[in-house]
């Protein structure tokens, strides 16, 4: 198991463990796939930015350029593990806004008037906010992890060495 | 010992994520001025700048002329919400083409619409974005008069303008009405007007 180990691996499973590596794979894979559809279509994305009614005007076009590509680059930086307390925090973060979003939208009946996350022509499933609110939940589990390793468990491990 | 490890981390954290945020813009704005289809930095997001073609003509219908163009079989009314809301309860003149798998709705208009039929897409809400999409696309088909009435099931139905329920493949049966007007116009079924009753 070892000899089939880059030195690369080796190191971040080091540092993270095998659920803190898992859970920074899994994420940086799902980071990076979300930005590439927006940054193909900035136009698309500042609509659906747009329907979430939640961002005043002036902001929704900086947030469609810009946000696909901090999800890019935190992407990229969790699966080389660049920045790992930066990339941690901000993943949860992002996550956890999505998720607020989503729920508040929910709540405020948003999506049964005007069906707003579902804007492509495919989209034929009738629920699928509490679809998506659902997979973003699931998402917050190997965050909240990557969260806790970097910001808790690791201070827990540097007082055991120090004494 | 471990407040100060934390401390740090959180430091690291700070700044590290400052660092991205900035990069994301950086690369953001550059690859935006980079493109020929760029967007403005800050875009006017009113229904009157989003629903002017590009020939400068606006797609926004009035309910005064929206319930003429009803009453009087002018337009064709097509409503953009899914299936179970049309069924719930619908303009009396509109027929269902759900935005939400369009694709699978279209023999409700290519074909059977004229392409010069003058035509007005709802839905319900201040923010829906159904009808606006639905009109975008027709436009796109080679339609020439699509008009969207804005929050349009809320406000039709806020002045008591004929409604009917049932769907799609129900609706001309005259089902039921409520809240509708004294003149009772909405008894009934808009068909969908034959080239040459059309105006404009």
């Amino acid at each position: 198991m070892a000899d089939v180990q880059t030195g690369f691996f080796r190191r971040q499973w080091q540092q993270d463990g095998p659920l803190g590596l898992i859970a920074r794979l899994i994420l940086g894979v799902i980071f990076i796939y979300a930005s590439m559809d927006k940054i193909a279509h900035p136009a698309a994305f500042a609509k659906d930015v747009y329907n979430y009614q939640i961002l005043p005007e002036v902001l929704i076009n900086l947030t469609a350029l810009a946000l696909p590509w901090l999800e890019l680059i935190l992407g990229i930086f969790l699966l080389v593990g660049l920045f790992r307390e930066g990339t941690a925090w901000m993943v949860t973060l992002l996550l956890i806004v999505f998720f607020g979003a989503m729920v508040f939208n929910l709540a405020r009946g948003l999506d049964i008037h005007c069906g707003c996350f579902n804007t492509s022509a495919q989209g034929t499933d009738n629920s699928p906010m509490e679809w998506y609110v659902l997979r973003d939940g699931l998402f917050l589990i190997p965050a909240c992890y990557l969260f806790y390793r970097t910001f808790w468990e690791k201070v827990g491990t540097a007082r055991i060495i120090t004494f | 010992m471990e407040t100060k490890r934390l401390r740090k981390n959180i430091w690291w954290a700070a700044w590290q994520s400052g660092a991205m945020v900035v990069l994301a813009m950086f690369i953001g704005l550059l690859v935006n001025e980079g493109r020929s289809d760029g967007l403005a930095l800050v875009a006017d997001w009113s229904p009157e700048v989003r629903l002017t073609t590009d020939e400068g003509n606006s797609m926004i219908v009035s309910l005064e002329e929206a319930e003429r163009l009803c009453l009087d079989k002018k337009a064709v009314f097509l409503d953009a919400r899914p299936p179970e809301e049309y069924a719930r309860g619908h303009i009396s003149c509109a027929k269902n083409v759900p935005w939400q798998g369009f694709e699978a709705y279209m023999d409700r208009v290519w074909g059977v619409i004229p392409e010069d039929a003058w035509i007005v897409t709802y839905c319900d809400g201040e923010t829906c974005s159904l009808s606006e999409d639905l009109a975008k696309e027709l436009i796109a088909m080679g339609y020439k008069q699509v008009k969207v009435l804005l929050n349009g099931w809320t406000r039709w139905t806020e002045a008591g303008l004929p409604v009917k329920k049932g769907d799609e493949g129900r609706q001309t049966a005259g089902i039921e009405k409520d809240r509708t007007s004294s003149h009772h116009l909405g008894a009934t079924p808009c068909n969908i007007p034959e080239r040459g009753n059309i105006n404009g």
